[in-house]
């Protein structure tokens, strides 16, 4: 009997074969979209859980107060504070802090063999300093050397084994010293003290390496400010409770402890801060603190994209129950047969079961296929290293089978349920008189799947409008045809100038000059600056670049007034910066032209600094669109030691040549290191990584919503062309021609489709201005593009439909009428 | 075997009464073969359709093989049907998705015989019924004759005492028609087995032992 059940069931799947494909693909596309929203979800919530002291370990955030108001929250902190707090309070029973290596965007790794092989240098990401405590909170894999002792003493590095196999091949790694070239903790000697292998789970912490504070600059910078509880405040710290603590009752004596050790320090500074306690597993979700060791995840994106998640299903498999429900009206002739040949309802509900279940089970494996597939790519737009396997997700693989399973089970009561509920006398007249209930539900139905895919479509739109203006805007200076090459050693910034003189003997390279930073990259050097007559109080936060005297000319900004840089005065190197117009607004200068000449200051650690404005720039986007146009001042430096990188401002068609001839001068004044070089443009559009993500995700998803929506559209045009079957003949009879008929049918859902128009342009509006706020600068929302939308979705539905429309427009008359 | 008594059946149109059938009185014997004949509407199919269990009157009583059909149960009333009664039909109503053989042994499945004997009965009856041949093509391939015998086929494969025809032969040209009241007779005659038919026309009518004519509703004297 299940075998016959079954038969029939693949042969009734086989007969149709484009509704059996549309039907099984779109439930497969739901709940692949499910579990990949699933995975994420899951991915992004399970962070730091697999270390084994997790509900011990706090990580101390900051909040920064300006006279009783918040002015910002980070989990950063000063170094002396994980430590101090250590000493203070008992129930803590260790601490430590931890410091990104910001200053560096690669850092130079180099080996020499002691063989008398060539030097083997890498460039590498992710390293970050701290001391010998952090293996003792935090639980690492080692597979050379031990936990224990892997960073005591000084200059101990421990690697992943990544980097281990690199730069060490098969040889064991420990023990062997590599020199190592930062911006952020300068050069110097580390010897290997242990290889970890890296976790497969997710955590906070990224590291591909780890160095020991001690030893490096960074040493000298934290033995200069001992006791200082007030500035410095960039490292993560850490603590362990001891078992059994309540870190609320902790956090309740931080407030004391700020007062004991910071408040003179801070009162100087004119703020406050008040530090709360973040628990491990909590960290990467933690609200309010956006910037931490890694990015922290957004809760309400999550909740959005678990809402996504829940709707694609819900919608898809809704769209599987209505279009399996419009076929089997098909069917009713053969329940009517079946009853005759002695079939009780049993026996039909049982049937009507297997063959939907059939057809949601093929759905769920072609699912896993499809997520299998498709989990590379997602990975790279997310960002992330999700992995699916049986053995790790059998739980949540065990409930979208089920979830497959109910769908199935819904999806065929239907038919099961009320068609075999009719007498067979009826049944065997093949006809289905619906309800109006039940086509109003459908009609909402889709109503509600094209808002949806309406909201998508236009939000698209304008993502990729704004996508385009970020792209095209004037940023105040030329950025196109701008290498920028980084000088990550000692070696490499000690020849940038001779490097500098070599390029600009190439008449393909306009200009050159070097700086600790460049647009679009980070630059947290900052001053409160303030005028003369005003104290510190009053003083503003100006940023600051320290460049070489080519860098402003190279750049290409525009003066407003004074003048730029120039060799030709060697006293341009003490005490005189150029400001952007923001620095002049905000400091409170009448005009620019007043401003040069004038003098700007600040004090620090109870001394007095005095800078003479030498010119005005135009304000330019030395940072992204996200954000406005803060003060700016740049100031020439003597020495190398503060030089980042090398921008170089080039006229040439052809750069791959011309690249090719740096490297070579580069080579012969740096041969034990690997060239590299980035176009400042491109540099600077990968501030809109996130946004460039957004946009593919957003665009997946119209894709997946509109095919969801069709889909729907697809079976209620089935449905009503199927139940019109009779009007259709009769008015052919009567002389409608095809292209009346179809109009006829396809006007009802066109309404439909223009009800949700209506309904989603607010909607996507509101959205959409929600994203927009996030950009200081951006594109306006022109109303063409919901008119472009509405006549897209129009066509979209309208071709949907027509494929029923005109084969019922078309069908033959007689036959239609002849089932009557 | 049938005793139908004060059957009728009726449909409400807005407030009228529409008579459909009106008071029916009539019983069959065992062995017989009748032919209901009358003009359009008369109430001829849903006479069958009341008789094969397939419609219920709005009032009377039916009495099938001494049983009260409208007293006992459900479940029993599937049993009587299942084992004592096969339809054919007009359309000849085969499924589509199903083989000929697999559709002579759907009746089976639903009364749940063993595989074996399945498929000995089914082979039996593909054998008397010379389609053999034709075991493993679906409806659409055959000719109309041909799946009305499969019809009768798979209507006579669980041995009931009661065939009912619905017009058995409207599709069909006269000389499958011819055929297909041949056999009817030869069924009768030498299984037994009760038949009645709904007809048009007088020719085949007259194949049958008895004529029952219908006219409004009303059996005819």
């Amino acid at each position: 009997m299940i075998r016959n059940y079954f038969k029939i069931a693949w042969r009734t799947l086989m007969k149709n074969k484009v509704f059996s494909f549309i039907n099984i693909f779109g439930l497969s596309i739901g709940l692949t979209c499910c579990m990949l929203i699933a995975l994420y979800l899951h991915n992004e919530m399970t962070y730091d859980q697999d270390q084994p002291e997790a509900d011990q370990i706090y990580q101390i955030g900051t909040v920064f107060e300006k006279k009783g108001a918040e002015i910002s929250r980070t989990p950063n902190t000063p170094h002396p504070l994980a430590e101090g707090l250590h000493r203070e309070f008992p129930e803590i029973a260790d601490a430590t802090h931890l410091l990104g290596m910001f200053a560096d965007d690669k850092t130079l790794l180099q080996y020499q063999p002691a063989n008398g092989q060539a030097i083997r240098s890498f460039y590498e990401t992710r390293g970050y300093l701290t001391t010998p405590s952090f293996f003792r909170l935090f639980h690492y894999q080692f597979i050379e050397g031990s936990p224990e002792s892997a960073l005591t003493g000084t200059n101990r590095i421990i690697l992943n084994e990544e980097i281990a196999k690199k730069i060490f091949g098969n040889e064991p790694a420990i023990n062997k010293v590599i020199h190592i070239n930062s911006n952020t903790n300068g050069e110097h000697d580390f010897t290997v003290g242990g290889v970890y292998r890296t976790s497969l789970k997710p955590s906070h912490i990224d590291a591909r390496f780890f160095l020991s504070i001690a030893g490096g600059d960074m040493e000298q910078y934290i033995k200069q400010r001992p006791n200082d509880y007030a500035t410095n405040n960039m490292f993560f710290s850490y603590i362990k409770l001891k078992s059994g603590t309540d870190y609320k009752k902790l956090e309740a004596k931080l407030p004391a402890f700020i007062e004991k050790y910071a408040s003179k320090d801070l009162k100087a500074m004119g703020f406050w801060k008040k530090q709360f306690l973040i628990p491990l597993k909590e960290i990467h979700l933690a609200a309010g603190v956006t910037e931490n060791v890694t990015p922290s995840g957004n809760r309400t994106f999550l909740y959005i994209l678990a809402s996504i998640a829940i709707f694609t299903l819900l919608i898809a498999c809704i769209n599987f129950m209505n279009l399996s429900t419009a076929k089997s009206s098909q069917r009713l002739k053969e329940v009517g047969i079946r009853k005759v040949l002695g079939a009780n309802r049993l026996s039909l509900v049982r049937q009507f079961l297997s063959e939907s279940v059939l057809m949601s089970v093929m759905a769920f494996l072609i699912s896993c296929m499809i997520l299998l597939i498709l989990l590379p790519y997602f990975n790279q737009l997310a960002g992330r290293h999700i992995q699916f396997s049986l053995s790790e997700n059998l739980l949540m693989a065990t409930g979208f089978l089920v979830l497959a399973l109910v769908t199935g089970i819904i999806a065929g009561s239907y038919p099961a349920f009320y068609l075999s509920s009719f007498l067979p006398v009826k049944s065997l007249k093949g006809k289905l008189t619906n309800t109006t209930t039940s086509i109003n539900l459908r009609k909402t139905l889709v109503v509600f799947q094209f808002v949806i895919s309406v909201v998508l479509i236009i939000s698209s739109a304008i993502i990729v409008s704004q996508m385009n203006y970020l792209h095209t805007k004037d940023l105040g200076f030329v950025k196109d045809q701008q290498l920028v090459i980084p000088l990550r050693s000692t070696t490499a910034k000690n020849i940038s100038a001779s490097l500098k003189d070599a390029l600009k003997k190439n008449p393909q390279v306009s200009s050159a000059g070097a700086s600790m930073y460049y647009p679009g990259i980070m630059n947290p050097s900052d001053s409160m600056m303030y005028r003369e007559g005003q104290t510190m109080n009053e003083g503003k936060r100006v940023r600051i670049n320290y460049v070489d005297f080519d860098f402003l000319k190279t750049l290409g900004v525009q003066l407003v007034a004074g003048r730029l840089f120039d060799n030709a005065y060697p006293a341009d190197t003490s005490y005189r910066m150029v400001v952007n117009e923001s620095t002049v607004k905000e400091i409170g200068f009448a005009s620019p032209q007043k401003a040069v000449g004038s003098h700007i200051n600040f004090d620090w650690q109870g001394k007095n600094y005095k800078y003479e404005i030498l010119g005005v720039v135009k304000d330019f986007h030395f940072e992204d669109l996200h954000k406005l146009i803060t003060p700016l001042a740049f100031e020439v430096t003597a020495t190398s030691a503060s030089q980042n990188y090398l921008v170089v401002h080039t006229q040439t068609d052809n750069m791959g040549k011309l690249t090719k001839n740096m490297e070579q001068e580069w080579r012969k004044l740096n041969p034990s290191e690997p060239f590299e070089f980035s176009f400042l443009d491109e540099d600077f559009q990968r501030n809109y990584d996130a946004e460039t993500r957004l946009t593919y995700m957003v665009q997946c998803l119209t894709l997946i919503a509109i095919f969801i929506s069709c889909l729907g559209l697809f079976g209620l045009a089935t449905f009503s062309a199927e139940q019109r079957r009779k009007e259709i003949g009769i008015r052919k009879v009567l002389g409608a021609t095809a292209s009346q008929l179809v109009i006829l049918i396809s006007r009802d859902f066109i309404k439909l489709v223009l009800i949700a128009i209506i309904l989603a342009s607010p909607l996507a509006w509101w959205f959409m201005n929600k994203w927009l706020a996030d950009f200081a600068y951006r594109t306006s929302i022109s109303w063409t593009v919901f008119v472009i939308s509405a006549f897209f979705a129009c066509l979209i539905a309208f071709l949907t439909i027509c494929t029923q429309a005109i084969k019922a427009a078309l069908s033959n008359p007689v036959k239609n009428l002849r089932t009557e | 075997m049938i005793q139908l008594e004060k059957i009728y059946k009726w449909h409400n149109n807005g407030n009228n009464r529409v008579f459909i059938l009106k008071d029916i009185n009539l019983t069959i014997e065992e062995g017989a073969f009748i032919s209901v004949m009358g003009p359009s509407g008369s109430g001829k199919s849903t006479l069958l359709n009341i008789i094969g269990m397939l419609d219920e009157p709005s009032e009377g009583s039916y009495r099938f093989l001494e049983q009260d059909v409208y007293t006992i149960k459900e479940k029993q009333r599937s049993e009587l049907y299942k084992q004592n009664i096969g339809f054919v039909f007009q359309a000849y109503h085969l499924i589509d998705e199903l083989t000929v053989y697999e559709n002579i042994e759907t009746p089976l499945l639903y009364q749940n015989i063993k595989t074996a004997e399945r498929q000995a009965m089914v082979a039996d009856i593909l054998d008397r019924f010379n389609i053999v041949g034709k075991k493993d093509l679906f409806p659409v391939q055959l000719s109309g004759g041909q799946q009305q015998l499969v019809g009768i086929a798979r209507a006579l494969i669980a041995k009931p005492k009661l065939l009912l025809a619905d017009e058995p032969t409207g599709n069909l040209n006269s000389k499958q028609g011819e055929e297909i009241m041949e056999l009817f007779k030869k069924i009768n005659e030498e299984d037994g087995v009760t038949i009645i038919q709904v007809t048009h026309s007088e020719k085949n009518a007259a194949y049958g032992k008895q004529i029952i004519n219908l006219l409004d509703g009303r059996i005819e004297k």
